[in-house]
């Protein structure tokens, strides 16, 4: 993200994730679409952080996708709590729109060989929780 | 277009916010208004070259708004932001000579690359040897200043530049269109496909004429190059 000043980001999914990427890579001067299936979850967005669009639909749906200008974007996020959506859309946004950098949230660890082999950068807190929880177990041995 | 100050006119704060940044590197002045009688009131107030104006605003919106500036300021050249899905005024605002729209969401780089082509529409002249793409622009000023008859005069001549692009064939059945002459309109953009069968703005608008596709945000395409 450092390398271009103005990126064009398409979060997908406006929970307490999604709004807080939004807001922050708002805020720090990126534009910013956020695409949510319920119009209700855009009120996490902050009036004097987020200065970017919002589109309500769902993101497995190639016309949200193209409403949502993907064909544009520098940057997609997959951040719903439904990992098959952010998969599905990142696989989208990978293979049909060829955006550069594809970043989902997934909670399964098995999912994780899947998303390498289809080239899609992930974050498993799944994963992340259980390495630092082993991490405090040996420090208590 | 006399002074680069541009006014964005749009209820949405984040609208507002998006454009003036993505404007903020370019050698133009921004301003905001959040409502049409602010817009107009500023309008009177300060000398503009460029509105930046959102169709649906509560209150007047941006119908009355482009109607009014049309009767008080021809000379102030205007983009329209349209929503995704939302339409039939545009047609009428193309009547009104707003040839230039801008659909939400859109990137820095749209934003800024539409206004730089507005701006720099008003510096062309209209040479003899104008070439293909000045011509149209030619033809898009003359829709702005709601010389029909004078834009299709221009569309014609960037046709006898390159009968083999489909852009200006478009644009004439355009004109047809906002003027209501259907099957005209319908003939010009049959011809631009011909010319070139994967030209999407022919193709939305043959079919939005024919009544074969709903009208989405982009009313009338005018074409772009590249489209």
């Amino acid at each position: 993200m450092a390398r271009t000043k103005h990126s064009y980001v398409i979060v997908i999914g406006c929970g307490r994730l999604g709004s807080f990427l939004a807001n922050t890579l708002s805020k720090t001067g990126h534009s910013v679409v956020v695409i949510d299936i319920n119009p209700n979850a855009f009120s996490a967005l902050a009036a004097e952080a987020f200065s970017g669009f919002t589109v309500e639909g769902d993101a497995t749906e190639l016309a949200v996708l193209k409403q949502a200008k993907m064909d544009k974007a520098d940057v997609v996020i997959g951040a719903t709590h439904d990992e098959n959506v952010n998969i599905m859309a990142a696989q989208i946004a990978r293979s049909r729109f060829r955006v550069h950098k594809v970043l989902v949230r997934i909670e399964d660890p098995n999912k994780e060989s899947y998303c390498k082999a289809v080239g899609i950068d992930y974050i498993c807190p799944t994963a992340l929780t259980a390495e630092k929880m082993m991490t405090a177990l040996n420090d208590i041995r | 277009m006399k002074g680069n100050k541009v006014l964005i006119v749009d209820d949405e704060k984040n609208i507002r916010m998006t454009i003036s940044q993505a404007l903020a590197d370019m050698d133009v002045e921004t301003h905001s208004a959040v409502n049409g009688e602010e817009a107009l009131a500023m309008l009177k107030d300060a000398d503009f070259g460029l509105v930046l104006l959102d169709l649906r605003m509560p209150g007047m919106d941006g119908m009355e708004v482009l109607a009014r500036l049309r009767e008080d300021r021809p000379d102030i050249r205007v983009i329209i932001i349209t929503a995704h899905g939302t339409i039939d005024c545009a047609v009428d605002a193309m009547k009104l000579g707003a040839v230039d729209f801008i659909q939400k969401p859109f990137t820095p780089d749209e934003i800024r690359h539409l206004v730089s082509k507005v701006i720099a529409r008003e510096t062309l002249e209209a040479e003899k040897n104008a070439d293909y793409d000045s011509c149209l622009e030619l033809a898009k000023r003359c829709v702005a200043e709601r010389h029909f008859k004078a834009a299709a005069e221009h569309a014609r001549k960037a046709i006898a530049r390159d009968a083999s692009r489909p852009e200006a064939f478009n644009f004439l059945g355009a004109l047809c269109d906002v003027q209501e002459e259907k099957l005209e309109a319908q003939k010009h953009y049959r011809a631009a496909l011909s010319l070139d069968p994967t030209y999407k703005p022919a193709q939305f608008n043959l079919s939005r004429s024919i009544g074969t596709k709903p009208d989405t945000g982009h009313g009338i395409l005018f074409g772009e190059k590249g489209e």
